[in-house]
């Protein structure tokens, strides 16, 4: 390793252990543990967002991607984001803010019922353990290829410095790292874009050689019959259902949010990360394109950016990627923790233990970060050797997406749906969606069906069960778009 | 329902008419929950205006990527 590619790596390890223990002395209660004690403004939460949002697979497995596919991967940034993120900044954060929520199954529970807030809240937990877990293996992985670390080494080393900052700062010392950690993706992503491109002649090199070589790859939508990726599925799957589930309801996502100083201050930076959103396939779908390009001999997509990090950037930059890829996968794993914690100290403890203090909260969040930690530390070599237990997972979560997100619009814009009627669409809908999922359907179509039916059934079903008391509902709904 | 036979054309058009609607419910949004909390009144502040040209660089990136 270059000298300078260690310097680079020892002093952002430095730098963001100094950001993140700094903000330690903040906290002294679990509003601020948890929310920042509503501190954050816009420009932080926004550049924090992006950095929840860029994780493991968003590197190799994006840029991977855009190798097969081409630029169609970028409809993960583009229209399986960006519209969802508009309206979370102008319908459903105000909501979640008035409310007067920590968490989001907080706000599901005053919507439907207790049941619904911890089954949304453990649901989300247990498949968080296993992602951070995924994530610190990513990362020990990296530093073993890097560095030449042992496995054991890198997972102990990134857990101790993510949960020195995560337990002693909470989620100021994960957001503001999360900001340093993605100025430095978007400084790597822009060197590779620079480097890439000269290496190919120039801007006009590079397009023409694309244009002439793979013209399907510039094309956004792919045929109708793609086995993986079709048009009707990606635009009423991903852009209809997928995507608002996930930035209307992730725990990870809307901390931040519900930690701004203003409720301005918590629209203003989703719509900030949107800006960002348009930008980040150059750092995650350019890549792919290059090696492509650059006529890559590799064996499998994935290593598209491990042969750009290789065959373009000079030594004494690669560090610079080599620590973009790092803080893409310490800013998922420090979100997940905080808010994992968070959804299990208040919305499983809360309703499950009727005694639980809520002066302990502080002390169980931290208690709880680390042991979640640990327990994500515990797993990641599982995870490597037993991949199909988190894909099944995965799988699991969404399958919850459809229900969920039906529960959510009409929890928001009516006052119709009714608790009981929540708790049954949602158990009802995970079995409707597993089964068209059983029978071989695209996921895309699996998440859309099951919206559709869990629609009809929560408007249908709160018909003949007993309706949420009127007057809890005065913050907790829209009525044509004015507040009650 | 078989969709795999829907030319690729119309994906062009669902989505610049998706863009079209989501346009209309930015601008639906009141203004009060637009300024709620906001330090001034400034225009810049006015987030529906940040939204409008989100719609467009997608409606720009669309029309330039699809056939």
């Amino acid at each position: 390793m270059h000298p300078l590619d260690l310097a680079i790596i020892v002093g952002y390890l430095v730098l963001i252990t100094f950001v993140g223990l700094r903000l330690a002395g903040r906290v002294k209660t679990a509003h601020d543990f948890f929310l920042a004690g509503r501190t954050l403004s816009w420009w932080v939460i926004g550049l924090s967002i992006i950095g929840t949002n860029i994780g493991a697979n968003s590197y190799v497995g994006a840029a991977g991607n855009a190798f097969s596919i081409g630029i169609a991967q970028a409809n993960f940034e583009w229209i399986g984001a960006i519209p969802a993120m508009i309206l979370a900044a102008l319908v459903f954060i105000p909501l979640y803010w008035k409310a007067g929520v920590y968490s989001i199954p907080e706000y599901l529970g005053l919507r439907y019922s207790p049941t619904v807030r911890v089954v949304a809240a453990l649901i989300a937990s247990v498949v968080s353990v296993f992602a951070i877990g995924v994530a610190l293996w990513a990362i020990a992985l990296t530093l073993q290829t890097y560095l030449g670390w042992p496995i054991w080494v890198g997972i102990m080393v990134t857990g101790t410095i993510v949960g020195a900052y995560s337990i002693a700062g909470g989620l100021a010392a994960v957001a503001f790292t999360d900001m340093f950690q993605v100025c430095i993706m978007f400084l790597g992503g822009l060197v590779i874009v620079g480097l890439g491109i000269s290496h190919t002649g120039g801007f006009s090199g590079f397009a023409e050689t694309l244009v002439v070589e793979n013209p399907d790859h510039l094309q956004a939508y792919l045929p109708a019959d793609h086995a993986s990726y079709p048009w009707p599925g990606v635009i009423f799957g991903l852009g209809f259902v997928l995507s608002p589930a996930y930035w209307w309801a992730s725990q990870a996502i809307l901390q931040r949010s519900l930690g701004a100083r203003t409720q301005w201050d918590a629209s203003a930076g989703m719509m900030f990360a949107a800006f960002g959103k348009i930008l980040v396939p150059l750092l995650i779908v350019f890549p792919g394109l290059l090696a492509l390009v650059m006529h890559a001999q590799i064996e499998y997509p994935d290593m598209a950016l491990p042969w750009i990090i290789k065959n373009v950037l000079p030594p004494g930059i690669s560090g610079l990627m080599f620590i973009a890829i790092i803080a893409a996968l310490q800013s998922t794993i420090d979100s997940s923790v905080n808010a994992t914690s968070l959804m299990l100290t208040r919305d499983v403890r809360h309703v499950l233990l009727k005694n639980a203090n809520p002066d302990d909260d502080l002390k169980i969040g931290r208690l709880l970060t680390l042991v979640l930690l640990l327990l994500s530390m515990c797993t990641a070599p599982l995870v490597a050797e037993m991949g199909g237990i988190f894909t099944f997972l995965q799988t699991i979560l969404s399958l919850f997406q459809g229900p969920m997100l039906a529960l959510l619009i009409l929890g928001a814009f009516t006052r119709r749906a009714t608790p009981q009627a929540g708790l049954w669409t949602l158990i009802s809908g995970v079995v409707v969606a597993s089964a068209t999922s059983y029978a071989g359907v695209n996921m895309l179509y699996v998440a859309f069906s099951s919206f559709i039916y869990a629609l009809c059934a929560l408007w249908l079903l709160s018909g003949f069960t007993a309706p949420h008391p009127e007057k809890d509902l005065s913050k907790l709904t829209y009525v044509l778009w004015r507040r009650n | 329902m078989d969709l795999s036979h829907l030319p690729l054309s119309w994906a062009n058009y669902l989505s610049i008419m998706g863009f079209v609607c989501l346009l209309v419910l930015v601008w639906l949004v009141p203004r009060n929950i637009v300024y709620e909390d906001a330090p001034d009144q400034s225009r810049w502040r006015d987030i529906r205006l940040w939204a409008t040209i989100l719609i467009a660089f997608q409606v720009l990136l669309y029309g330039l990527f699809t056939r």
